[in-house]
């Protein structure tokens, strides 16, 4: 076996024992399915909608926010310009007639965490939650949040079941898929207690967790993972919600995708270095054993199964090329053989592959059980055809940058 | 630790093992594919010999009607070099098969030679074809392309491949008789009766080399 294939081989073991480990997660706990009953109480409640250049979604993000099955009186919907530079503030201002929203704008600092800490500096909810104002949330959702923080006091931070809003085009429909796999993944990190981020749709803290850790940071543009890091590593509690659904546009174009993943990549590796005292401590129980050093060898591994499949794949095509022109023998053989089984290829990596995309596939469907998420084909098509093909380039541009300490800005 | 640590590696080494049995059970039924097709053309070999034998003279027509034995030849030369490819050169199962493909060729050289001096009007073009893959025929495989290129155009042409350095006394013989030498770099062929001829050549000075290919019929019409 040649010593490349080796590294492909360590990788689909990875890959394969991560998916074993957390379908026995899945087995050892379900996900609890979502019931009727309301919670005893209802704390205030404060949501921050940060926003730069927003306009053309703002408006549908907070009517899903005054649309919440909340007690109105409960809820603070605190809206902050981030200095934008579109009508991002002249849209929000539509909805000052509501007098549980507040618009406020301020001087862009080059990263949502200064936005974040300036709400948090003028609300008072006992719980405070932020969203996108590209996301939109269901109606019972933050009913489901609160729930959750009613019935274990333990849990300092929530995060929702992410979905993507309204998918089309094939880039929109893989990101439909992996978000769906997402769903899967993150509520199984709830089991291990190790959730590794606190995602900028309606995640949501207690407010006594500020006072103890202190507020957002910048944190390389990824200050809610670096949140969830930091709580890991305060040993605070995050729990997944899965009956709160919230919906996000996503990008849609490869330019954005590849700038936004860039972003998350580049924070993640950051943050490792930042919290590297946490790798394959006990101390931090399945986060610093498992889902950290799993990440971290996902994100070499990948890079090096793209980087020797391109590389064969381009030796394969410019050694065809040269032999054509050296022999010049036409490229179309005559057909001399008939297909049989026995030129079908039936090596070890071939049946490894399989195993880890049906493991991949029965995550995804678990994913969508717990989320409702309806996938076609052509879900699946775009995402076992593209991503493959697409995250190489934001891991190889976030190690790049880590690399060089690029600054790149928020860029999306 | 949390004992699904070792669950979960006990089953992804289960699911790496079983994946490794089934590559393997293919890889063996390929193993039995190949002999079981080089016992059919050692018996048709025998067969024809013996005919050969029984009649001394030959229905030539019959012979030149029925190139079962060149399509059967062609069809284990592909197999064994996808065997090759799937459990390694040095693999001695694959060696054994090769030692066999290449007696059964010798015999299929020798049985075509005898039957062309008796039939006149048969008259088979073949190559002996001597490669390496130990690492000293830097052209063998673009040659390999030339060959399977005329070999699938020209059904009747017949190329006998052999690995020069198959520890295979029959082998050794041929290339004594032939006066295949090495060192003047492989590969090397030999059209018909012709003197030996070395490195690498493109479609076009093999097609210039054997002008006899445009006595075969083709598979489909000739590009060139």
């Amino acid at each position: 076996m040649d010593i490349g294939a080796i590294g492909v081989y360590l990788s689909l073991f990875l890959a394969l024992y991560f998916e074993v480990f957390l379908l026995i997660s899945f087995f050892e706990k379900k996900p609890g399915i979502k019931t009727a009953a309301r919670p005893a109480r209802y704390p205030e409640v404060a949501v921050l909608v940060p926003c730069w250049n927003k306009a053309p979604t703002l408006g549908p993000t907070i009517e899903s926010l005054l649309a919440l099955d909340y007690p109105k009186e409960k809820l603070s919907i605190v809206i902050i310009d981030d200095g934008s530079t579109d009508n991002t503030y002249e849209e929000a201002l539509h909805f000052t007639h509501h007098p549980q929203v507040t618009v406020f704008q301020k001087q862009n600092e080059g990263s949502k965490y200064s936005a974040l800490n300036f709400g948090l500096a003028r609300t008072q909810g006992e719980l405070v939650g932020c969203l996108d104002a590209d996301s939109f949330v269901a109606p019972d959702a933050l009913l489901e949040i609160v729930k959750h923080f009613e019935t274990d006091a333990e849990t300092m931070a929530v995060a929702p079941a992410m979905k993507v809003n309204r998918p089309r085009n094939v880039l929109e429909l893989m990101q439909a898929v992996e978000y769906t796999f997402g769903i899967f993944y993150k509520k199984m990190f709830d089991n291990l207690g190790a959730i590794s981020v606190l995602p900028g749709p309606f995640s949501f803290y207690r407010r006594s967790l500020f006072d103890r850790i202190g507020g957002f940071r910048k944190a390389y543009h990824t200050e809610d993972m670096e949140m969830a890091f930091r709580m890991q590593s305060h040993g605070l509690k995050i729990a997944n919600v899965h009956t709160a659904l919230v919906y996000t546009n996503v990008p849609s174009s490869l330019g954005a995708l590849v700038r936004q993943r860039t972003r998350w990549s580049r924070g993640f590796l950051e943050n490792s270095r930042d919290y590297k005292h946490m790798y394959f401590n006990p101390k931090y129980g399945n986060f610093g054993l498992l889902v950290l050093p799993f990440g971290l060898s996902a994100f070499i591994l990948a890079l090096y199964v793209a980087g020797f499949t391109l590389y064969n794949a381009a030796s394969l095509v410019l050694n065809k090329i040269f032999d054509l022109y050296a022999t010049g023998v036409p490229l179309h053989m005559p057909a001399s053989y008939q297909i049989e089984w026995f030129y079908i290829n039936t090596d070890m990596m071939l049946f490894v592959t399989t195993a880890v995309m049906l493991f991949t596939l029965v995550a995804i469907a678990i994913g969508s059980r717990i989320a409702g998420t309806r996938l076609g084909l052509k879900h699946f098509a775009s995402y076992f055809m593209l991503f493959g093909l697409v995250a190489p380039l934001w891991l190889a541009r976030a190690t790049w940058d880590t690399l060089l300490s690029r600054e790149r800005g928020w860029l999306v | 630790m949390n004992p699904k640590y070792f669950y979960a590696l006990i089953i992804t080494a289960a699911i790496f093992a079983t994946a490794f049995y089934v590559a393997s059970r293919f890889n063996q039924s390929r193993i039995a594919d190949i002999r079981a097709t080089e016992e059919a053309i050692s018996i048709d070999i025998l067969s024809l010999e013996t005919q050969f034998e029984l009649l001394g003279n030959l229905d030539c027509q019959a012979i030149t009607d029925n190139p079962v034995l060149s399509d059967e030849l062609n069809s284990l030369a592909s197999r064994l070099s996808v065997a090759e490819q799937n459990l390694g050169a040095n693999n001695a199962e694959v060696i054994s098969l090769k030692k066999q493909y290449s007696l059964l060729e010798i015999k299929d050289y020798i049985l075509m030679r005898e039957i062309s001096q008796k039939c006149i009007k048969l008259k088979p073009v073949y190559i002996l074809y001597f490669y390496s893959n130990s690492g000293d025929c830097a052209d063998c495989n673009k040659m390999g392309d030339v060959l399977t290129y005329l070999r699938a155009t020209y059904p009747g042409l017949r190329v006998y491949s052999f690995d020069y350095h198959l520890d295979l006394s029959a082998l050794r013989t041929l290339v004594t008789l032939r006066k295949i030498d090495a060192n003047k770099g492989l590969p090397a062929f030999v059209v018909n009766n012709k003197a030996p001829v070395y490195g690498f050549k493109t479609l076009q000075e093999m097609r210039k080399l054997i002008p006899e290919l445009k006595t075969l019929a083709t598979s489909t019409p000739a590009t060139q």
